[in-house]
């Protein structure tokens, strides 16, 4: 299994989450698609792609939300066998996307616990915002992109 | 708001000792049912429970034992029994001292009433 992340504040909250959830897969995204974290993959396609569709459900079904309930939905959790868990985390920083794949080895109970965990750890182990945020454009979207695959899969 | 499982777990958590009974989907480890005391945390123990019955299933299984029908884990202040079914998992928080062949006999009449 890999497990690496781009920023080191968000290491120890998603090792524990694995550890504690017995996930397959776990990734922690921002809702531009850009990976932070990821555990269990072993392709940087697969990453890309994940995340890639990861951002667009959350933008999706938040917007659903906000059409049927008046807010975003919290989470979104699909499959019976091996299952995928979507949620959003809110820090400092601004918010995260984590999606997370599992199968017999944990539960949805679990996932969820768990999730609500990591949430309260990013919250709490999030530095300061930069001062200055650049908007995501498409002109440094993919070089940002790329740059994150590469120090994930060791080839920074 | 009562549900079917309202008179079983009430039954459950009259017996003397017993603090806190579930009822938990049996995949998910979702409680679906509980009679909590105030501040108790009834999704963790619900998540956590339907775990360690799993796993035990698994455990049982692996050693060539069969299926796992009662089990019962004992910490430093009081005991968590597990009944399970394919669908559903009844769980029982009680204290040390409580009397654990009365709980276990309450329990298999409960999961009889709601299978």
């Amino acid at each position: 299994m890999i497990s690496a992340s781009v920023e080191a504040w968000v290491d120890e909250p998603m090792t524990r989450f694995v550890r504690d959830a017995g996930v397959r897969l776990a990734l922690l995204l921002l809702p531009s698609g850009q990976v932070l974290a990821q555990f269990g993959f072993t392709r940087a396609m697969d990453v890309m792609s994940a995340c890639a569709l990861a951002a667009a459900i959350h933008a999706s079904s938040a917007e659903l939300g906000r059409m049927l309930d008046g807010k975003p939905f919290s989470g979104l959790h699909a499959g019976r066998v091996r299952q995928l868990f979507l949620a959003e985390a809110q820090t400092a920083r601004g918010p995260y996307i984590f999606l997370t794949v599992f199968d017999e080895g944990s539960s949805l109970g679990l996932v969820r616990l768990y999730c609500e965990e990591l949430k309260a750890n990013l919250a709490a182990a999030a530095p300061p915002p930069a001062a200055i945020q650049e908007p995501v454009l498409d002109s440094n979207f993919e070089g940002e992109l790329n740059k994150n695959l590469a120090v994930l899969f060791g080839r920074a | 708001m009562s549900t079917q499982f309202t008179a079983v777990l009430d039954a459950l958590t009259r017996l003397r000792g017993v603090r806190a009974s579930m009822v938990v989907d049996a995949v998910d480890g979702i409680a679906i049912d509980s009679n909590l005391q105030f501040g108790q945390d009834g999704n963790r123990v619900a998540a956590l429970a339907g775990s360690l019955y799993r796993k035990a299933c698994q455990s049982a299984q692996a050693a060539g034992l069969g299926g796992t029908g009662f089990m019962q884990l004992e910490a430093d202040a009081g005991r968590l029994c597990i009944l399970g079914g394919d669908t559903l998992v009844l769980v029982v928080v009680a204290e040390r001292d409580a009397n654990v062949g009365l709980i276990r006999m309450e329990m298999r009449r409960a999961a009889q009433s709601l299978a």
